[in-house]
């Protein structure tokens, strides 16, 4: 998601991460309870998981996640009117890249004076399944968030 | 439900399907094509926005929901 902020950011297009809830609470990242805690994990996101995009923090109660659906990683895009234009359960960036190219043509057609009409669209989009990296992330958490994936989802 | 129970209840302590589950409402998210709600965020370089500053500012905005864990 770094490489496509960087690749689009010449066209006029922003990209944030905002920062939600402890989807996986372990013993070095436990649930949050404080703003300041939510300030010291999203730094770690930004200098251990090196998110280079803006990170902003929704407030302690998930006011803005919860209103778009409080998925653990989901992804929006949104249009400068404020409408969104696209909505993933999940974030994988080839989906986000195939979007946001669209949607970049689209501006480019209509700049090209082609008369173009919204309509709306369902697709099933396909992300990659890395059990190993996704361990490794429940494990910088702690061995309570992978006991408790384990626990969830045994395999 | 009280702030602080929703503050307790949406932080959950434990990965446990009691806990996150109920919180998996992206069927009744905002539709596409209508004004999305905007809400207040804090910038972790420090001071206060909001998200429809970010989304007015540029053509397009990816917004990218997660955390580090």
């Amino acid at each position: 998601m770094n490489q496509l902020a960087e690749r689009v950011a010449a066209r006029d297009v922003a990209s944030v991460f905002v920062y939600t809830y402890e989807a996986h609470p372990g013993e070095q990242y436990p649930h949050l309870t404080s703003m300041d805690q939510k300030y010291r994990h999203a730094a770690d996101l930004r200098d251990r998981l090196g998110v280079t995009r803006p990170i902003l923090l929704d407030a302690l109660d998930g006011a803005c996640h919860r209103a778009y659906g409080s998925m653990p990683n989901m992804t929006w895009i949104f249009a400068r009117s404020g409408i969104p234009i696209y909505k993933s359960d999940w974030t994988d960036a080839h989906s986000v890249a195939n979007a946001i190219d669209y949607f970049l043509d689209v501006s480019e057609r209509r700049r090209n004076r082609e008369r173009l009409a919204p309509f709306r669209v369902e697709r099933l989009d396909y992300r990659n399944q890395d059990r190993v990296a996704f361990y490794e992330g429940l494990a910088r958490s702690g061995p309570k968030a992978v006991d408790e994936f384990r626990a969830e989802f045994p395999e | 439900m009280s702030d602080a129970e929703l503050i307790r209840r949406y932080n959950y302590d434990s990965f446990v399907r009691a806990n996150w589950q109920p919180w998996m409402q992206f069927d009744a998210s905002p539709p596409l094509g209508v004004a999305a709600p905007d809400f207040p965020l804090w910038p972790l370089a420090g001071g206060a926005t909001t998200l429809s500053a970010v989304w007015s500012a540029h053509a397009y905005t990816i917004v990218e929901f997660g955390s580090f864990t």
